[in-house]
């Protein structure tokens, strides 16, 4: 794809996207009312949403975003490298595994790290778990915010299911920081394939109930259909990322394009939708995780025995981690790595997180802390949606478009 | 009816029967009842669908029947916060009048044939029909008076789904007035007991009275005026406490009143009652009546956990298109069949 000038862009966007309908009316009064949903809102989640309405058609729609920033890439120059990997999992708490791993795939390219094959393969399980737990919430909030409280509820309980799984390998829930430099903290319990297999089984019987309630739902599909739709030449300007640019007939997927940990040894497919719409992204999320389910499966299968860290960090192992390390496969964090220097030089990582392509670069000045790490989400790449999809929609569209695109303002604002 | 004596009083049997009609059976006993079993039921099959409990802590022993009656004293108790740009006499009258005009019909309409509601009108119907849809408009007015944007374009969606939805449920209930050639309920009942209950005699008029009856007490899918990830309450955001706790009574009292009435035209009332001998005759046809009602409000409550909301325009295309098309199609067909059945 040629890169085009901003100005370009601009004007491109300005002929396909705004569907504003010119009024001619610039202030507020007996005709156009400014909404402002949010940030205490029940359809609005940790932003404001400023929506132009004129009559039941909105006119303009900003996004107002900033209301939960947590400074992470700053805390993060404070801090030695290890205490970030908790740090970059709070942003998107439904979506935690995904960052950590981006963020430590670009410390082990600063150290030179290898991951032993195991490590990998059980990054991959994990990453796929918490993709499901997170599509599932996605889903739910999509549900609620078009009033449909029965997919709320089984989308949080169907989640559980893959949150006790995660529990099972990781010993937390949602915060598992499970990869670390050079591997993962703990190997899988001896019963966890059971468990896998029970686990992805019933979630396969609850995808065709999903379908008779929700995705066959006659209110469903006529509150989604052909609503905000988001055309491929659109979205391949914006920079949207993630099921959101699937659903527009781009098949991109730093699964795909880059494979990291396990991806390039799997064999499993992506998900595309023509239509664009909030119907298509809705489906979208469903379809991956059927796939996710096979991703599961097989990593289960073809996962190799063997160490779940790199020797060069199992070399400074002291006895009793040693003894640890060889009785229960837990993994204690020589002391050496809390004062961690890797050599000067970035190093860049990317990952698809469950929303869409998440990006670390990780600056070293060889001191204990990074010089520089930035940090992008997908929510934040993909907000700028709400400017160009929302116009020429109703009121009532807004909830619909907004749960579809699962934004979620907290990884947005970092 | 017989005069019932106490000591030097003499306490005439219509009195007695008024006060049992209006404070008892088909009145404000069975609706506070009903209402609270109803949403219990509600949130008992929403949470078995759902899978989880539902209602469970408050009176454990009975699955958290109480559980309604809780939130009603916590919301008595709340502290009712008046906010400043208020339009005070609308804001605080409004949903007041709503319930008011809500309730009001019950006197007018009769659980039984022997005995005359406490007011009888010998074209009860129409006046139910009347007085039913006054109570929007306060439901307008509490939108408007409550100084919030929010509020404001709740209780505009109200107008516009009131508008659109009203005239078809009016149509389909004067078409089945014109079959039975009464707008009194007791004839209305006769006829079915002669033929057949109104439902088989006129279905599109029963599809269509019952699809309005979900869309004007605002249940799933039309709960659009309300709409929360929208509108936080629609008409009703800027209220708290007990006015709050009123305000949300209002559309379950309106599902029972319109369930009733729905349960007399089409349902065939207190049908199959035999017994001619007043007291009984009272007690057997309010508790008919009460259970056709009662099951239609729980069928009515039940779409909660199967359909979301439609959109406002949907809704609205909705009303004036099929609906309305098909009110049109009842009366057409209730004049063609009262003319078979002359």
């Amino acid at each position: 794809m040629e890169v085009a000038g901003s100005q370009d862009i601009t004007q491109e966007l300005s002929k396909e996207m705004f569907r504003a309908v010119e009024t001619g009316i610039k202030e507020e009064g007996e005709r156009l009312i400014e909404l402002q949903i949010g940030p205490a809102h029940p359809g609005s989640g940790h932003m404001r949403i400023l929506a132009w309405v004129d009559g039941d058609v909105v006119v303009r729609c900003d996004p107002d975003i900033g209301f939960v920033h947590r400074t992470i890439e700053k805390l993060s120059e404070n801090r030695a490298y290890i205490k970030t990997i908790p740090l970059v999992e709070r942003p998107s708490l439904l979506d935690t595994t995904p960052m950590t791993i981006g963020y430590v795939n670009a410390v082990e390219k600063l150290m030179g790290v290898d991951v032993p094959p195991r490590a990998k393969y059980l990054r991959t399980i994990l990453a796929e778990i918490t993709r499901i737990a997170s599509h599932f919430y996605g889903i739910g909030i999509l549900a609620i915010f078009l009033g449909h409280s029965t997919g709320f509820m089984w989308a949080f309980g169907d989640r559980e299911v893959m949150i006790e799984l995660a529990t099972m390998l990781t010993g937390a829930r949602i915060t598992y920081a499970y990869a670390i430099p050079g591997g993962v903290r703990r190997d899988m319990p001896q019963s966890f394939p059971d468990a896998v297999e029970k686990g992805l089984r019933y979630i396969e019987k609850r995808l065709k109930d999903w379908e008779k309630i929700f995705l066959n739902n006659p209110v469903v599909e006529r509150r989604l259909r052909d609503v905000g739709i988001l055309k491929p030449n659109v979205a391949r300007m914006l920079g949207v990322t993630g099921p959101n640019v699937r659903a527009s007939g781009i098949d991109y997927d730093v699964r795909m394009v880059e494979p990291y940990e396990a991806y390039d040894e799997i064999d499993f497919m992506i998900p595309v939708a023509e239509e664009g719409d909030s119907y298509a992204r809705g489906l979208i999320r469903f379809k991956e995780i059927e796939q996710s389910i096979n991703i599961i499966r097989q990593a289960i299968k073809k996962i190799p025995d063997g160490e779940i860290i790199s020797p060069q960090i199992s070399r400074l192992f002291n006895p009793l981690m040693k003894k640890i390390y060889a009785e229960q496969r837990r993994v204690k964090l020589p002391s050496l790595m809390a004062t961690l220097k890797p050599p000067k030089g970035e190093a860049m990582a990317r990952v698809e997180a469950g929303r869409g392509e998440a990006l670390f670069h990780v600056v070293s000045d060889g001191s204990t802390n990074p010089y520089r790490f930035r940090f992008v989400t997908p929510s934040f790449r993909n907000v700028i949606l709400f400017k160009y999809l929302i116009p020429g929609h109703r009121v009532a569209d807004i909830p619909a478009i907004y749960g579809s695109l699962d934004y979620f303002p907290p990884e947005a604002d970092r | 009816m017989m005069a019932v004596v106490i000591g030097p009083f003499e306490i005439p049997g219509r009195l007695i029967y008024d006060f049992l009609h209006i404070f008892i059976l088909p009145g404000f006993g069975a609706v506070l009842v009903l209402v609270i079993l109803i949403i219990w039921a509600e949130r008992k099959m929403a949470g078995l669908i759902q899978l989880r409990y539902g209602p469970l802590h408050v009176s454990r022993r009975f699955g958290g029947i109480l559980q309604l009656v809780a939130d009603l004293i916590r919301y008595s108790f709340q502290e009712f916060i008046v906010p400043r740009n208020v339009d005070r006499i609308a804001y605080l009258t409004g949903p007041a009048l709503a319930l008011i005009f809500s309730i009001i019909p019950v006197a007018f309409i009769p659980v039984t044939p022997y005995v005359e509601p406490p007011i009888y009108i010998s074209s009860n119907i129409l006046v139910v029909l009347a007085l039913l849809s006054i109570a929007p408009i306060f439901i307008i007015v509490t939108g408007y008076a409550s100084d919030n944007k929010f509020a404001f374009i709740g209780s505009l969606r109200e107008a516009f789904l009131m508008i659109s939805y009203e005239i078809p449920f009016i149509i389909s209930i004067l078409s089945m007035a014109l079959l039975y050639r009464s707008l009194d309920m007791s004839g209305a009942v006769d006829f079915q007991a002669r033929y057949l209950p109104g439902i088989l005699l006129n279905p599109s008029a029963a599809l269509v009275a019952y699809i309005a009856i979900i869309r004007i007490t605002g249940r799933f899918p039309f709960e659009i005026s309300e709409a929360e990830s929208e509108l936080v309450m629609g008409p009703y955001t800027e209220y708290s406490g007990l006015m709050y706790g009123v305000s949300m009574g209002i559309g379950y009292i309106k599902l029972y009143i319109y369930s009733m009435l729905f349960s007399i035209v089409f349902l065939g009332g207190w049908l199959p009652l035999v017994s001619g001998d007043p007291v009984s005759s009272y007690l057997i046809g309010g508790l008919i009546i009460l259970i056709k009602t009662s099951i239609l409000m729980l069928i009515s409550v039940f779409l909660r956990s199967v359909y979301p909301r439609y959109r406002v325009d949907q809704a609205i295309r909705l009303g004036w298109s099929q609906i309305f098309f098909l009110s049109i199609v009842s009366m057409i067909w209730s004049l063609a069949l009262s003319y078979v059945l002359r």
